[in-house]
């Protein structure tokens, strides 16, 4: 990890340009006729080096940890921005844990400069069987991947798990679109019918289930981070608005019965933060590195939701249009909620943790 | 003993300094000590209280957080953290009958007392085994604190004082009481014409009556005030000034008193876990509830540490936002982890059971520990009175 940027600078000017280059107005344009995803934002991404932010520096990348990730994805979760940057997050820890040399010097530098953009199966998705032949399969529900140019799936050979990276154009690889209530992130199926794997796609890991604990923990903090930026950005909003909207002759904002809602919401909030934080902070190899990242992940998603739901109700009729920007938060909070493990899930895993502690 | 402690000559080197601190505490603190503290007879409860204030006393650690000039050992913020954690650590006893002994009172003297009233009260808290009160809160001033109608008439030297205290924890044991009074009743605001005085307990015309608590202790007590006399010289700093010295020293606990009773409630929260192996945690829902609070518990200390570092770079200038935050999190979730708990386990939790002193709000006595969570939610500013702190402070939100 870089010593010499601060991750409160680099949040800093991230929400710099996304205050600028995407601000609410967009959003709720964007919320009401999406596409796959925004691409000039994703071009000034790109050539501001959002995209190589933790890509090794040696792939043309940045070399940058956590910390900066978080930073980075917070101001995203804010900014609501439709961008796929969780499959480059993901990705570059993928290839970065596990990706032989040639395959680094292939795929990297493209998701460092934005032309590449990743999709990444989630913990609980089928493996391929890869025991020679063509290969079909059909993978559901992937994050990202009807924006993606590069897929990364699950694989199986020989009884042993690994990863496969596929161009989403190769041949006999199809990407069905299927329409999410987040407008901002894309969701699509899967389907390998007849594709030719070679040796040089399959991402053989030394300890793939240690290489799954990674991603987990990697996804987890991207998508926690996500959603505190999320959850404070709704929140912030939605004081502004009690500030003007006035009833009985008052701003809404002095009736105490919305007051000590709100109250509890900056707090839960500011906790939140530290979680998050926290987790991003730690080195990858502490003893509580995953715990305090799924931990993290169930609170603090769960946590932004409930408060995007409640900014949905403070905000009043307004709230339930959606010409107004709470919905949109409620949606990518409640996506954040269940990517890459619902809370269900992850509380089982850290009941486990806490008992082997 | 088989070996003596120097605890203090170990500042300068923290590795040093835990390990003097643990061995000492697994020397000194026997593994019995809360089933002997929870068969002790309430009027005997001081002196059991004092007997582990003298051990403590013995390596310095009777008043770890005080600096020199007050009589302490001057050791630095860090290592005073280290001392309260390992304190919770090894489930040391809490000295809560001295909280304002050891925090408000040298505070309160060394910002806002004489030479004359330094000299004459430290020593029996460095020395002695000094208990103080706090008499600020009243029947009719509670969250509402300034509205006080407690008066205080000035006479030829000295002041007559006539109403009603409550809520003063360890009145009934204590030998002097910090009391706020109205010296005059015409002031401008309700905050005017506050003062602040020493009150010694053994004056005529005081009576202290021990509240019992819903969980059937008696920590703190009404004292009644029927024309005692206060010498003159024990107002504290100016006639009139009461309020903003009151101000001044309520939070001189510097988040140390809450980093101890969270790092209690951290190891508490471990035990709980393991020792439900075979029982509640075998029951998928109660497990994963268990495993939700984990976070909650992480983001309590976080804030915490957050709070102790940013008081040891700058003792004076800490985030004043920070502990309103963590007094919002705290009481509610301790409410709501003991309430868990007692779910979890069922009839057992319900079965009475004395009260065990010096545990704070980890007796792990379940309904204990429940019902007295909500000393945190109510007391030191209820939490209501915070959220409309947060706000209307930090958020900005008009007053209604």
């Amino acid at each position: 990890m870089s010593d010499e940027l601060d991750p409160g600078v680099l949040a800093e000017s991230f929400a710099e340009m996304l205050g600028a280059e995407w601000p609410r107005e967009k959003a709720v344009a964007w919320s009401q006729a999406p596409a796959l995803f925004a691409e000039p934002l994703w071009e000034q991404m790109a050539a501001l080096g959002w995209t190589a932010l933790t890509v090794p520096e040696a792939y043309g990348g940045l070399g940058l940890g956590m910390e900066a990730a978080a930073a980075l994805h917070a101001a995203l979760g804010a900014a609501a921005a439709p961008v796929p940057m969780l499959g480059t997050t993901l990705a570059a820890a993928l290839l970065g844990a596990a990706g032989s040399e040639a395959q680094r010097t292939k795929l990297l530098p493209g998701l460092a400069d934005g032309s590449s953009r990743a999709a990444v199966a989630q913990p609980g998705d089928m493996p391929i069987r890869l025991d020679g032949g063509s290969v079909g399969a059909t993978i559901p529900d992937m994050i990202g991947a009807p924006a993606a140019t590069l897929l990364f799936l699950r694989g199986e050979r020989a009884g042993r798990p690994c990863w496969l990276a596929l161009p989403a154009d190769a041949s006999g690889v199809s990407i069905a679109a299927t329409a999410l209530t987040d407008a901002t992130r894309t969701l699509g199926t899967v389907t390998l019918d007849g594709v030719t794997v070679d040796e040089d796609a399959l991402i053989l890991a030394e300890d793939p289930a240690a290489l799954d604990d990674h991603l987990l923990r990697v996804a987890a903090i991207a998508i926690a981070a996500d959603a505190i930026g999320g959850g404070e950005a709704a929140l912030a909003g939605t004081i502004d608005y009690m500030k003007v909207r006035e009833q009985f002759g008052r701003v809404i904002g002095s009736f105490q019965a919305l007051k000590h809602r709100v109250a509890d919401h900056q707090a839960a909030l500011v906790a939140a933060r530290g979680l998050v934080e926290h987790a991003a902070g730690l080195p990858d190899d502490a003893p509580h590195a995953l715990l305090d990242a799924l931990s993290a992940k169930q609170h603090v998603t769960r946590t932004v939701a409930e408060i995007a739901r409640d900014c949905i109700q403070l905000h009043g009729g307004v709230g339930f249009t959606a010409e107004f920007f709470p919905h949109i938060y409620l949606k990518r909070g409640k996506l954040n909620e269940v990517l890459f493990g619902t809370r269900t899930i992850l509380l089982d895993r850290i009941a486990d943790m806490l008992e082997a502690a | 003993m088989s070996r003596t402690f120097d605890i203090l000559s170990k500042v300068g080197d923290e590795p040093a300094f835990r390990q003097e601190i643990r061995d000492w505490l697994a020397a000194t603190v026997p593994a019995d000590w809360r089933r002997r503290w929870q068969a002790v007879r309430e009027s005997e409860l001081k002196a059991i209280v004092v007997d582990w204030l003298e051990e403590r006393r013995k390596v310095g650690l009777a008043t770890p957080h005080w600096p020199r000039e007050w009589g302490g050992p001057g050791i630095p913020f860090a290592y005073q953290i280290i001392v309260y954690e390992e304190f919770a650590r090894a489930d040391a006893p809490e000295l809560d009958m001295f909280t304002i002994s050891l925090f408000h009172t040298p505070a309160t003297l060394f910002e806002h007392g004489t030479q004359a009233q330094k000299d004459r009260y430290l020593g029996g808290i460095t020395q002695g085994a000094d208990i103080w009160c706090q008499g600020f809160s009243e029947p009719g001033a509670g969250s509402d604190l300034a509205s006080l109608r407690t008066s205080a008439r000035a006479e030829s030297g000295h002041y007559v004082v006539n109403g009603q205290k409550i809520w003063s924890s360890a009145a009934m044991h204590a030998d002097y009481c910090l009391l706020l009074a109205r010296t005059d009743p015409n002031g401008p605001r309700k905050h005017d014409g506050i003062s602040y005085f020493i009150m010694d307990m053994k004056t005529p015309g005081i009576e202290v009556r021990p509240i019992r608590q819903i969980t059937g202790e008696a920590e703190f007590a009404e004292i009644f005030l029927d024309d005692v006399k206060i010498p003159a010289e024990n107002l504290i700093g100016a006639e009139g000034d009461g309020w903003n010295i009151a101000q001044s020293t309520l939070s001189t606990e510097r988040g140390l008193l809450i980093f101890g009773a969270v790092e209690r409630l951290a190891r508490s929260f471990e035990l709980d876990g393991k020792e439900a192996k075979d029982g509640w945690m075998r029951d998928v829902q109660l497990r994963r509830e268990y495993a939700a609070f984990h976070a909650e518990l992480q983001s309590l200390r976080l804030m915490i540490r957050k709070l102790l570092i940013e008081l040891e770079a700058n003792p004076d200038k800490a985030s004043p936002t920070l502990p309103t935050y963590i007094k919002l999190i705290w009481g509610p979730f301790l409410q709501r982890y003991t309430e868990f708990l007692l779910r979890a386990e069922g009839i057992d939790a319900l079965k009475w059971q004395p009260s065990i002193p010096g545990t704070g709000h980890s007796s792990r006595l379940r309904m204990n520990d429940f019902l007295k969570s909500y000393g945190w939610t109510i007391a030191g500013g209820s939490n209501e009175i915070m959220r409309n702190i947060v706000s209307e402070r930090i958020l900005g939100l008009p007053r209604g």
